[in-house]
């Protein structure tokens, strides 16, 4: 694997684009992140109105322990999405300049230009899920009384590592079964922000759990927005039947990848 | 394809032949495991095919297929990772095809050519002991078609194998010892380029004809006995006719029909009539 992986990173490391989308991630995120931590806070202690004194019993401060893990690894979530586009890239990239092809009759097995992406997947969840630590970590000590327990929730920043998972295979998967880069983009969007959001809110006004079995939502619903009142939350299915149901997701697009891609003829 | 079969020996050049669409292409795709099969099997050196197999025969399938925003020499890297071989062979290759003065360019500031070469420079990565070529001077100008003939000679003259795909007649006549005609994914004949040319029962060769008016000419010719087939081509008309027909014979015949002819030139055989005779004049698209 660690072979494969050395292959993909020859072919990306010089490649512009995937540096703008990786180190957009690697910097607006901290930065946002920061900021917004920052702003909420100032305004936090400064308020006086009986409206924000309301608000502040209602939700746990979102970026002091333990809740700034959850905080982090929501909004990591958001900046995610952007790796999940460059994750399409590098594999369409290679449908449309054929050279999935060229990898194939060079010697590689299907198999191995499967792996070689998994391997990417890999690296990206494991980035990201650093990097979520790292703000977690810095965020909470900054906004954080001292003394206050650190490692309560930490938890929340391995959910972020299986949602970064689930997001980047279903990309992986509609790259695979679309090819083209621009459609592929255009379906994983609708996907993440549209359709998975519209399938929740019709199973819960329906008052069903079902909705919390949905696709993305799965793993959505393990870190949910922070600043959403904890009164709201009509969740009652369990934290690990949601990680067991995400598990399963991953696993099945994994399957469908490698069946479609094992037999597939390798055109553009 | 419909049931194509044969066996290609080693150290040969063995060429594979057909027009446009004839599916020249999508055998190889499929010993190559690019394309999927609903049928059939191919062995490689007389072993079941592995992906580890394909590590040790250069392949140049199609289009040159690369990285664009890769520099040749860097695209060469991946390609000899994937192959399993060390980096210290793509400075060989390279000057092989002439590209090692742009090596760092990027591919995608490559000519056509280039690209070419550089495709063709890949296929030599690890000196390998079968190479597939198709279509291996497309896009190459008069001086590269030249160097890459004699490239592929030369490879042959090493003791490897090449198996090329190719429409143009010239270039397999010129550099194949054998030859495997397809048609509309028919194997139409398979064998030595000399066997080829001599297999058709008939001994055939090749007039070219024309007279003043020579719609007339092709109505009196239909008249004479013994040619197999009649065509009009650019500037007069093309006629097949078994070897024992001379060219005094239909000169006379001409003249006692009263055509005098302007023309009359009886071209050696050619692998080109031979695969007129055998996949008809029409393209296949």
């Amino acid at each position: 694997m660690l072979n494969l992986f050395k292959i993909e990173w020859l072919k990306i490391k010089t490649y512009r684009t995937f540096w703008v989308l990786f180190l957009g991630f690697l910097v607006f995120y901290p930065v946002a992140f920061y900021l917004t931590a920052y702003k909420y806070m100032e305004q936090m202690t400064s308020s006086k109105s009986l409206e924000e004194q309301v608000l502040k019993t209602l939700v746990d401060p979102p970026f002091v322990f333990p809740k700034v893990w959850q905080s982090a690894g929501w909004m990591g979530g958001l900046f995610f999405i952007i790796i999940g586009m460059l994750f399409i890239l590098l594999i369409t990239n290679e449908v449309q300049y054929r050279t999935h092809r060229q990898n194939i009759i060079d010697g590689w097995s299907r198999m191995d230009f499967l792996k070689a992406k998994f391997s990417m997947l890999i690296f990206f969840v494991g980035v990201g899920t650093l990097l979520v630590f790292i703000m977690g970590l810095v965020v909470g000590k900054v906004f954080s009384d001292p003394g206050t327990d650190m490692f309560t929730n930490i938890h929340m920043v391995g959910y972020f590592a299986l949602m970064a998972a689930l997001y980047l295979m279903l990309a992986f998967l509609v790259a695979i079964l679309i090819k083209r880069t621009g459609l592929s983009i255009i379906i994983y969007f609708a996907i993440v922000c549209i359709v998975d959001n519209v399938l929740w809110l019709v199973f819960t006004l329906k008052d069903s759990q079902a909705g919390y079995f949905m696709p993305l939502e799965v793993v959505d619903s393990l870190l949910v927005n922070p600043f959403k009142p904890k009164l709201m939350e009509k969740r009652t299915v369990a934290d690990y039947t949601l990680v067991i149901a995400t598990l399963i997701y991953i696993s099945a697009y994994a399957y469908i990848i490698i069946r479609y891609f094992k037999k597939t003829d390798l055109k553009t | 394809m419909d049931k194509v079969s044969f066996s290609v020996p080693s150290n040969t050049v063995f060429g594979i032949l057909g027009p446009n669409g004839s599916g020249k292409t999508t055998l190889l795709g499929i010993v190559m495991d690019i394309l999927k099969v609903s049928g059939g099997s191919y062995k490689w050196a007389g072993n079941e095919s592995t992906d580890k197999m394909r590590k040790h025969i250069g392949t140049l399938l199609e289009t040159p297929n690369f990285y664009h925003y890769l520099s040749g020499e860097d695209n060469l890297k991946i390609a000899a990772k994937i192959k399993g071989k060390g980096e210290n062979d793509i400075e060989r290759v390279l000057q092989t095809v002439n590209l090692f003065e742009r090596r760092k360019s990027k591919f995608n500031s490559y000519s056509l050519g280039m690209k070419q070469r550089l495709a063709i420079a890949s296929t030599l990565l690890g000196d390998p002991d079968i190479l597939v070529f198709d279509e291996p001077t497309n896009g190459l100008d008069p001086a590269g078609i030249a160097e890459i003939r004699d490239l592929i000679k030369d490879l042959n003259r090493q003791g490897k194998t090449i198996i090329m795909a190719s429409h143009i007649l010239d270039e397999v006549e010129k550099v194949c010892t054998h030859v495997a005609i397809i048609q509309k994914g028919v194997l139409k004949t398979v064998g030595s380029v000399s066997d080829v040319l001599n297999t058709s029962g008939t001994n055939a060769v090749l007039i070219e004809l024309s007279a003043t008016d020579n719609k007339q000419l092709t109505n009196t010719l239909q008249q004479m006995a013994g040619l197999e087939s009649i065509s009009e081509v650019d500037q007069g008309i093309e006629i097949i006719c078994p070897e024992n027909i001379t060219a005094e014979q239909i000169n006379k015949f001409c003249f006692d029909n009263g055509i005098i002819l302007s023309k009359l030139n009886v071209k050696r055989k050619s692998l080109e009539t031979r695969f007129l005779e055998i996949t008809g004049k029409q393209s296949d698209r």
